[in-house]
């Protein structure tokens, strides 16, 4: 078992030596031309680098033994179903376990929070991402299933993107395109792309290069999406509030109800209890 | 370093999909046992490798990457920052995990005929330039919509030349440079010098760095496949 496990190890510890020497070669430049860190530091910094390589070395290890073979089986078998529709309702329940358990979701969330002010509430973010990395995975299934071309997903979802930016500002532009990078973790790329990776070598017809890959992008897009439509319909929200102000109508319980119902119970807790705001 | 942390967040991106893996393999895939083991075993190794990753990059690498950063932009020499820039934005990627994953992929499809190494090689091209041409934007004021919608459009007309079977893969590539390696060391290079520059809105600035760097890699996977052809 544990034999098998570390088969090609040797070549695992080439490319991780391989993957790691620029980094610390700059580094090594650095030191002796500009930074001159005494020598406790380099040590300390030195333990932290050999620390990444061994990681780095039984990641890769497990993901070339483990993920990529078993993802691929898996796609396979899954695929040889009469009932091989089942992949799409898998994908969508496979992007959700993904995108819950991705901390920088958390880290993006609390960011948009700050940056529309509190308006919108932080589960409203998360769900929104949750729903369109699923949504993603799920078409990505479907994707490999019918041969649909990548251009046919893309094209019109970044036009939509590129499009949305006209109503948002410059810096929720910013952190919308930041976000595509988030939802794409370690186990996206390893497992679901070894999956529709799999699924495209089974189905006849299929090119695993053209229809296997591609899943990445689409969950890489939907999150752009999703955060510039909320921007939008977050900035329809503040002309019309900012309208009925200037038409100096007393609409302020309306206008608070439109809050309510927009982030839910937890602005309203959070109202009353300042502290959450602070709390991750 | 926070170990216990570490791990619970490293266990916590790994239980959900495996146990999924798991049901899946009870009732619909049967795989033979010992191919589904590899699984087990190669999560097991996953999650450990993973846990000691983050904490040795948080220990050896971002430290210097700030270091670094702030010592450059102290310099206050502009085609320095940028060429460091570029060479940071390049050697960062080839170590990370993600990439090193997909090109493994790529590799192992098309049996070899795309090798790894061009594939890790071009991805980091794209983002060193990236990484560079954001820090330009940040002197030269120019509104990051303008570069994203630019940098969509041409993504969009250089795939149109290039190798169908490069497109997806490219498109996937922008996704995986932002990984746990990139990320925060980008970060870092770019709040240096947006605060040097002294605007207003240092921190601002330094948002779309991370979603410029991803366009550079979509690019420059792209333009390999054109060569390809």
């Amino acid at each position: 078992m544990i034999e098998v496990l570390f088969e090609g190890f040797t070549e695992v510890l080439k490319e991780v030596t391989i993957a790691l020497a620029p980094l610390i070669l700059v580094f090594l430049l650095f030191q002796a031309f500009m930074l001159k860190l005494p020598r406790r530091q380099v040590a300390i910094i030195l333990k932290g680098m050999a620390l990444t390589f061994v990681g780095l070395a039984l990641f890769l290890q497990g993901v070339q033994v483990g993920f990529i073979p078993v993802g691929e089986e898996m796609g396979k078998a899954l695929g040889a179903l009469d009932y091989n529709w089942i992949l799409i309702p898998i994908g969508f329940l496979m992007g959700f376990a993904v995108i819950t358990a991705e901390p920088a979701v958390q880290v993006l969330a609390i960011e948009i929070e700050k940056a529309l002010s509190g308006h919108i509430n932080k589960k409203l973010v998360i769900y929104s991402i949750c729903i369109g990395v699923a949504f993603s995975v799920a078409l990505s299934m479907y994707r490999v299933l019918t041969g649909v071309s990548l251009w046919c997903l893309i094209v019109p979802g970044y036009a939509l993107a590129l499009f949305l930016t006209r109503y948002a500002s410059s810096e929720f532009v910013s952190i919308a395109f930041d976000a595509g990078g988030v939802a794409t973790g370690p186990m996206t790329v390893t497992f679901i792309l070894s999956m529709t990776v799999g699924v495209a070598k089974q189905l006849e017809g299929r090119n695993p290069l053209l229809d296997g890959f591609g899943m990445v992008s689409l969950v890489a897009m939907m999150p752009i999406i999703s955060i510039l439509i909320l921007g939008m319909v977050y900035n329809m929200k503040e002309k019309r509030i900012a309208e009925s102000e200037s038409r100096g109508e007393k609409r302020m319980p309306n206008s608070e109800e439109g809050c309510k119902e927009w982030s839910g119970d937890k602005a309203v807790k959070r109202a009353e209890r300042p502290e959450l705001e602070e709390a991750p | 370093m926070n170990i216990k942390d570490t791990a619970k967040e490293v266990f916590l991106a790994v239980a959900p999909i495996a146990a999924l893996v798991i049901l899946l393999q009870v009732t619909l895939a049967r795989l033979p046992a010992e191919v589904f083991m590899n699984f087990i075993g190669g999560a097991v190794l996953v999650m450990l490798g993973l846990t000691l990753f983050l904490l040795g990059v948080n220990v050896g690498f971002l430290p210097i990457g700030e270091m670094i950063g702030s010592s450059l932009v102290t310099k206050g020499k502009l085609w320095l920052i940028l060429v460091a820039g570029f060479v940071l934005g390049f050697v960062v990627t080839v170590a990370e995990p993600d990439v090193q994953v997909l090109a493994q992929q790529v590799d192992s499809v098309t049996n070899g005929s795309i090798s790894k190494l061009a594939v890790v090689s071009f991805i980091a091209l794209g983002v060193g330039i990236f990484v560079a041409l954001a820090l330009l934007r940040i002197f030269l004021d120019i509104p990051i919509k303008y570069l994203f919608i630019a940098g969509y459009i041409l993504a969009f007309a250089v795939a149109l030349f290039s190798v169908p079977e490069f497109v997806p893969v490219a498109f996937d590539s922008g996704g995986v440079t932002t990984g746990p390696m990139t990320v925060p060391f980008i970060l870092a290079l770019g709040v240096g010098v947006a605060s040097v520059i002294g605007k207003k809105n240092a921190s601002s600035d330094s948002f779309g760095l991370v979603g410029l760097a991803s366009l550079g890699p979509i690019l420059a996977v792209l333009l390999m496949g054109v060569f390809y052809r």
